[in-house]
C-alpha cells in the first residue's frame, strides 16, 4: 500500500488539498478564506519540492515506477513534466494572489465567496496535468486531460463579473467537450484496433519486433515497413490529433484562444496560456509514442499532417496577432504561434523515422528535448507578460479590467521602470533574442529540424520569427517610447505592487534571464530535458505490490 | 585582457544606471569609455603585427567550453551537455583589432558630444552608450558563431532604446524600422549559423570556415552553400546596408540623437561588413567556383554599385544636410562591399581600409551636423547658408571632414576608395563594368558633398529665426543669453573634432600603417582553407 502512497503522492496532495480548499471556501469568514491560497501554495511547494527530489534520484537510476495493473508509470519524461507544472504552477498561483481584485475584477481575488472553489479548481486542474504525464492507460489519460481541462472552463466563467466572461466560458466549455467528444472516439478506435488500453501493450502490439529486442530495434536500420500502421489506428490517431490540437489551439482549432483569453480575467488567461497547452502536448506526445514505437516509427502521412498543422499554427498565430490592439488578444495569438513552434519539434520527431537516417535517435531525442525545453522557456517567461499587464490599470478605470489596449500601457514603462523592464525582457524572450531563454528554446528546436532534413520548416519558423518580432516589439515601444493618454486615471502617487504578484513577475524575468545567459543552469535543464527525452530509458520496472 | 573590453563598459553601465545622481552620469561615461580606449591601446602594445604563420592572431583567447565536443557525447551514458558545442571565446586578429579600436576612439567622443544635447534621463542614456560600446566590441572580439550572433543580435537592443527615447519627432517609427529590418535579415543568418554548428561540430569560427572549406567543397555542395551564403547575407546585407534593403537607414539616422548617428554610422554598420568579410565570403564564396556562386556574387556587386549610383543621387537632393550624410553612407557602403565582393587582395584590404574610413569621416560630420543643430535646430539646407562667416573653425572642420568623406587625395577617403575600385576592375568575378560604375559613383559623391558644403558654409550668412522662448537652449557658450546669437563651437567641441581630423590626415598620408598590418589576416580571408580548427574537434562524421 504504501508503493501506491508513494507513486501517487503528488496526486494525493493536489487533490486532497482542493479538497479542502473547497471546504474552507464555504466559510462565512472572510479570515478563514485568506488561508485558501495560502494553503494552496504550501501544496503546490510541497509538490514541487516532492518532485524535485525524485528528480535527483531518477537522474542516476533509471527506473520506471509501474503501478501492479499498469495504469500508471512513472519514467523521467512524467517526473520532468510534473516538476515543471509545479514550478510554473507557482508563479500562476502568485498570479492569481488575492491582492488585484480592482485591476483583476475577479471577485474570487478579492477572497469573495468563490475563493475556495477558484483555488481548488485551479489545484485539479494542475492534477490533471500530473495524471496526463503518469498515465499509462488510455482510460486514465482520457480523465487527466479532462480533469486538467473542465476546472479551466468554470474559472474562466467566475473570474470576473461580465457577461464577457460568462459568454468566454460558454463558448470554451461547448469547443471543449466536442474536441472531447473527438478525441474520446479516437481512443475508442484506438482500444478497438488494438484490444488494450494500456499505452504500452498497445506499443508492443503495434510493434512485435522493437518489444522484442527493446532499444536494439530502435537503434537498427530504418525499416519503412516499420512506419506503416493500420488505416484504423491512423484514423484513430488522427481523431486524437484534432483533439489535442484544440487543448494546444492549434490551427484550425484555434478559433477559440481570441475571445477566450480576452473574456477572462487576466491570470485565468495566464492559466490558460500554460496548463491546456501542456496537457495537449504531453498526451500528444505519449500517444505518438504508443503509436510508432520505442523507435518513433510513425507513417508518412502523420508527420505531413504534423508538419502543416506546425506551419499553419504558426503562421496563422502569429498573422493574427500582428493583427491585435488588444493585449490579452495579442497574447492569446502569441501563445498559439508558440504552440506553432513546439508543434515544429512534434513534426521534426515524427518524421525523423523515415529520413533522419541512422542517427535518428539522436534526432528523436534533440527533437522531443527541444519541445520540453520550449515548454519550460514558454511557462517561465509568459508568466512575466501576464503579470505586468495586471498591475497596470485600464485607462478608463472600467471595474475588473486590468490593462488591455496599447492606449492603457502606453509610457507606462517610463512611469514604472522596472515594470517596463519586466515587460520588456518577456517580450525580448518571446521574440527570442539572445541572452533570454526563448533564444535558446528556438535554437534547440531549430537544431533537430535541421538535422532530420526539414530545411524548410526552419525557414519558416525563422519568418515567423520575424513576424513576432513586430508585434512583440509594438509592446515595448508603446511602453518606453510613447506617451501615456491623458485621460488615464492614474492613481497618485506610486502605486504599490502587491508583493506575490510582483514576486511571480520576479520569479520569471529572474529564470528568464537566467536560464538565458547563466549557460550551466541552463545545461542542467537541458540535460534534464534530454533524459526526459529518452522515455523509454531503463526497461526494469519496480513494482508494487498491494498487500 | 580581451574580456575586460567586454566588462568594463558593461559594468561601468551598470554602475552609471545606479548613480545617485544623474549629473555624473556623463563624466562616469566618459571615464568609463577612455577606459576602455586604454585597454585596447595595451592590446595593440600586446599584438603581433607582422606573424609568421599564417595562423590566426590572436592575443589571448579566453575559452570557457560548455558540453562536451558532441563527438565524445556517444560514448558517455547521458546527454550531459547543451546540446551544442557554444563556447566564450574570444580574440582578436589585425582586422578585428582595427575595428575594436575605431570602436573605442569613435565612443568616447560621441558621449562628449552628448553633453549639452542629452537633458533628459541621462542616466539612463548613457548606461545604453555604454552597453552599445560592450556588444559592439563583443561582436568584434568573438571568435565563437554564437556568441558572435548573440552580440550582433544584442546591439539592437541600446540603439533601439537610444534612437526611441532620445531621437527627432519621428523617432518611434524610426527606431521600429531599425530593430524590425535588421532582426528580420538576422534571423536566416542564425539558421545559417546553427546548420554550420550543427554540421561542423561546433561553433568556432574557424572550425566553421574549416569545415566549409573541406566537407563543402565539392560540386554536389553547390545548393548548401548558396543557401548558407543567402542565409548569411540576409543578415548582413540588412545591416550593411546594400541597395533594397537599406531603407531603414535613412530614416534612423536622421532621426537618431547625434551621438547615435555617430555610433550608428562609424561602427553598426560595420558590424555588416565585418560580417560579410569574417563568415558570408569564406563559408559562402571562397573555395567553390560554381557558376551560381559566382552570379550571386555578381549579384551582390551589381547591387553595390546601384547603392552607389542610387544613394549619391538621392543623397544630392536632400533637403535635410543628415538625411544627405546617412543617404551618402549608402553609397559608400557599396563601395565597401564592392571591395569584398571582388574576392582579390587589394579589394579586400581597401574594404577594411574603407570600413575604418568611413567610420571616421562619416562620424565626424554627423557631430559636426549634430553642432549646427544643436545652434539653430535645424538642419534645412534651404535655411542655413554661410556658416563659415559666423563659425570659421567649424567651417574648418566640416570642409575638412567632407573632403575626407569625397575621397580627396591626402585625405583618408581617397586610399580606399581607390583601392576597392580597383579590386573591382581587377577581380575576376566583377571586372570593368562594375569599376567604371563604381568610379562614377565618385564623381556624384563629391556632387552632393560640395553641394552641400557650398550651400551651408559658404555663400551669404543667412540662419534660421532662433525661437526666442525656445527653453531646450542652443549652445552653452553663448553665456546664457537667449537672445544671443549662437558663437563658434566651444572647447569641447573642438576637443572632439580634432582627434578626427588628425587621424583622418594621418590615415590619409599613411594608409599603410593599416593596410600592411591587415594583410595577412586578408590573405587568411581569401584562402580560408589554411585557417586551422582552433582545437583537435572531433569533427562529426
Amino acid at each position: 500500500m504504501t508503493g501506491y502512497f508513494q507513486l501517487l503522492l503528488p496526486e494525493l496532495i493536489l487533490g486532497t488539498v482542493a479538497c479542502v480548499l473547497m471546504l474552507l471556501g464555504c466559510s462565512m469568514k472572510v479570515a478563514t478564506r485568506k488561508l485558501v491560497p495560502i494553503l494552496a501554495l504550501v501544496a503546490l511547494i510541497a509538490v514541487f519540492a516532492i518532485q524535485l527530489g525524485r528528480q535527483g534520484s531518477d537522474n542516476t537510476s533509471a527506473r520506471t515506477l509501474t503501478d501492479i495493473s499498469g495504469t500508471f508509470r512513472i519514467f523521467h519524461f512524467a517526473q520532468y513534466i510534473k516538476l515543471l507544472v509545479a514550478g510554473v504552477g507557482i508563479m500562476l498561483l502568485l498570479l492569481a494572489w488575492p491582492t488585484n481584485a480592482e485591476g483583476t475584477g475577479n471577485s474570487a481575488l478579492n477572497v469573495g465567496q468563490e475563493t475556495g472553489e477558484f483555488f481548488g479548481l485551479m489545484l485539479l486542474s494542475l492534477c490533471g496535468i500530473f495524471l496526463v504525464a503518469g498515465a499509462n492507460d488510455i482510460i486514465l489519460l482520457f480523465l487527466g486531460i479532462e480533469l486538467a481541462s473542465i476546472p479551466t472552463y468554470i474559472m474562466v466563467s467566475i473570474s470576473r463579473p461580465n457577461p464577457v466572461a460568462q459568454e468566454a466560458g460558454v463558448k470554451y466549455f461547448f469547443l471543449g467537450a466536442m474536441s472531447a467528444a473527438i478525441m474520446l472516439f479516437g481512443f475508442s478506435y484506438l482500444y478497438g484496433t488494438t484490444g488494450s488500453i494500456k499505452l504500452d501493450q498497445i506499443s508492443q502490439l503495434l510493434h512485435p519486433q522493437a518489444a522484442v529486442s527493446g532499444l536494439a530495434a530502435s537503434m537498427a536500420e530504418t525499416d519503412p515497413a516499420q512506419a506503416v500502421i493500420q488505416p484504423w489506428v491512423l484514423l484513430a490517431v488522427i481523431m486524437l490529433v484534432v483533439g489535442f490540437a484544440f487543448k494546444i489551439a492549434a490551427v484550425p482549432l484555434h478559433v477559440y484562444a481570441g475571445d477566450v483569453y480576452q473574456g477572462a480575467a487576466t491570470p485565468v488567461t495566464a492559466f490558460l496560456s500554460f496548463v491546456p497547452k501542456t496537457s495537449g502536448f504531453v498526451a500528444l506526445i505519449k500517444i505518438l509514442y504508443a503509436v510508432g514505437g520505442p523507435a518513433w516509427a510513425l507513417p508518412t502521412q502523420l508527420s505531413k499532417l504534423l508538419w502543416v498543422l506546425a506551419v499553419l499554427t504558426m503562421t496563422f498565430g502569429n498573422v493574427l496577432g500582428l493583427l491585435q490592439t488588444n493585449l490579452k488578444r495579442l497574447l492569446a495569438y502569441s501563445s498559439v504561434a508558440h504552440s506553432g513552434y513546439m508543434l515544429t519539434g512534434i513534426a521534426a520527431l515524427s518524421g525523423a523515422y523515415l529520413t533522419a537516417g541512422r542517427d535518428r535517435n539522436d534526432v528523436q531525442t534533440d527533437a522531443l528535448a527541444g519541445v520540453i525545453f520550449y515548454l519550460t522557456a514558454y511557462g517561465i517567461m509568459n508568466a512575466a507578460a501576464f503579470g505586468v499587464l495586471m498591475l497596470l490599470p485600464a485607462r478608463d478605470g472600467r471595474p475588473g479590467t486590468s490593462a488591455e489596449t496599447f492606449e492603457d500601457i502606453a509610457g507606462q514603462g517610463r512611469r514604472h521602470v522596472g515594470l517596463g523592464l519586466c515587460m520588456a525582457v518577456a517580450c525580448f524572450s518571446l521574440i527570442g533574442i539572445p541572452l533570454t531563454v526563448g533564444f535558446w528554446g528556438k535554437v534547440f528546436l531549430i537544431k533537430p529540424a535541421f538535422a532530420g532534413g526539414n530545411n524548410w520548416l526552419v525557414i519558416i519558423v525563422m519568418f515567423n520569427a520575424a513576424i513576432s518580432a513586430a508585434y512583440y516589439l509594438r509592446i515595448v515601444a508603446t511602453m518606453f517610447l510613447r506617451d501615456p493618454v491623458m485621460d488615464a486615471v492614474q492613481p497618485a502617487g506610486d502605486a504599490k505592487f502587491p508583493f506575490p504578484i510582483a514576486a511571480a513577475i520576479g520569479l520569471s524575468v529572474t529564470g528568464t534571464l537566467l536560464l538565458g545567459t547563466v549557460l550551466p543552469v541552463t545545461q542542467v535543464f537541458t540535460s534534464s530535458t534530454h533524459i526526459a527525452a529518452r522515455i523509454d530509458d531503463g526497461h526494469e520496472s519496480v513494482r508494487f505490490e498491494a498487500k | 585582457m580581451l574580456v575586460l573590453l567586454l566588462i568594463i563598459p558593461l559594468l561601468g553601465a551598470v554602475i552609471g544606471a545606479a548613480l545617485p545622481n544623474p549629473r555624473f552620469a556623463k563624466t562616469w561615461a566618459l571615464i568609463v569609455s577612455l577606459l576602455t580606449l586604454g585597454v585596447a591601446i595595451g592590446l595593440v602594445s600586446q599584438f603581433n603585427f607582422h606573424p609568421k604563420v599564417e595562423a590566426q592572431n590572436t592575443v589571448d583567447s579566453i575559452q570557457l567550453r560548455f558540453g562536451a565536443v558532441p563527438g565524445t557525447a556517444a560514448t558517455g551514458s547521458a546527454y550531459t551537455l547543451l546540446p551544442l558545442g557554444v563556447s566564450f571565446a574570444l580574440g582578436v586578429d589585425s582586422i578585428s583589432l582595427w575595428l575594436v579600436l575605431l570602436t573605442v576612439f569613435l565612443t568616447p567622443l560621441a558621449i562628449a558630444a552628448s553633453f549639452d544635447s542629452i537633458k533628459e534621463r541621462t542616466k539612463e542614456y548613457y548606461a545604453w552608450m555604454l552597453v552599445l560600446l560592450a556588444c559592439m566590441l563583443g561582436v568584434f572580439v568573438a571568435r565563437d558563431l554564437l556568441l558572435f550572433y548573440v552580440f550582433f543580435e544584442l546591439t539592437l537592443i541600446p540603439m533601439f532604446f537610444i534612437i526611441g527615447l532620445w531621437g527627432g519627432p519621428d523617432r518611434r517609427r524610426a527606431a521600429g524600422k531599425f530593430f524590425l529590418f535588421t532582426f528580420t535579415g538576422s534571423v536566416f543568418t542564425l539558421a545559417a549559423i546553427i546548420y554550420l554548428g550543427i554540421h561542423a561540430g561546433g561553433f568556432f569560427i574557424s572550425d566553421v570556415v574549416h569545415y566549409a572549406q573541406t566537407a563543402l567543397s565539392g560540386p554536389e555542395h553547390t545548393t548548401v552553400r548558396l543557401l548558407l551564403a543567402l542565409g548569411l547575407l540576409a543578415g548582413f546585407a540588412v545591416k550593411v546596408p546594400l541597395f533594397p534593403v537599406h531603407t531603414w537607414l535613412p530614416l534612423a539616422h536622421t532621426e537618431a540623437p547625434t551621438a547615435g548617428s555617430v555610433i550608428l554610422a562609424g561602427v553598426l554598420l560595420k558590424l555588416g561588413t565585418y560580417g560579410l568579410l569574417r563568415l558570408a565570403i569564406p563559408i559562402g564564396f571562397v573555395g567553390n567556383t560554381a557558376p551560381i556562386l559566382t552570379s550571386l556574387l555578381q549579384l551582390v556587386g551589381l547591387l553595390c554599385v546601384v547603392g552607389i549610383i542610387y544613394g549619391a543621387l538621392v543623397a544630392w537632393v536632400q533637403q535635410d544636410i543628415k538625411k544627405l550624410v546617412a543617404y551618402s553612407s549608402v553609397s559608400h557602403l557599396g563601395f565597401c562591399v564592392l571591395g569584398l565582393a571582388a574576392l582579390n587582395t587589394i579589394g579586400i584590404q581597401g574594404s577594411v581600409l574603407y570600413m575604418i574610413n568611413h567610420g571616421l569621416s562619416t562620424g565626424a560630420l554627423f557631430l559636426v551636423i549634430g553642432m549646427i543643430y544643436d545652434r539653430y535646430h535645424t538642419r534645412d539646407i534651404n535655411q542655413l547658408s554661410g556658416l563659415a562667416k559666423r563659425m570659421p573653425v567649424l567651417a574648418f572642420f566640416f570642409v575638412l571632414f567632407a573632403m575626407s568623406s569625397i575621397g580627396l587625395p591626402g585625405l583618408n577617403g581617397f586610399t580606399s576608395e581607390f583601392l576597392t575600385i580597383l579590386g573591382a576592375f581587377t577581380s575576376h568575378t566583377l571586372g570593368i563594368k562594375y569599376g567604371v560604375f563604381a568610379a562614377i559613383g565618385v564623381i556624384l559623391g563629391a556632387v552632393y558633398m560640395l553641394h552641400m558644403v557650398a550651400c551651408v558654409i559658404w555663400g551669404p550668412l543667412k540662419t534660421p529665426e532662433l525661437d526666442h522662448n525656445d527653453s531646450h537652449g542652443s549652445g552653452h557658450d553663448d553665456g546664457g543669453h537667449a537672445h544671443a546669437v549662437p558663437g563658434d563651437i566651444n572647447g569641447r567641441e573642438i576637443a572632439i573634432l580634432v582627434p578626427l581630423a588628425l587621424a583622418i590626415v594621418l590615415l590619409g598620408v599613411m594608409p599603410n600603417a593599416i593596410l600592411k598590418t591587415i594583410l595577412p589576416a586578408v590573405e587568411l580571408v581569401q584562402k580560408p582553407e589554411k585557417m586551422k580548427p582552433t582545437q583537435a574537434l572531433v569533427v562529426a562524421d
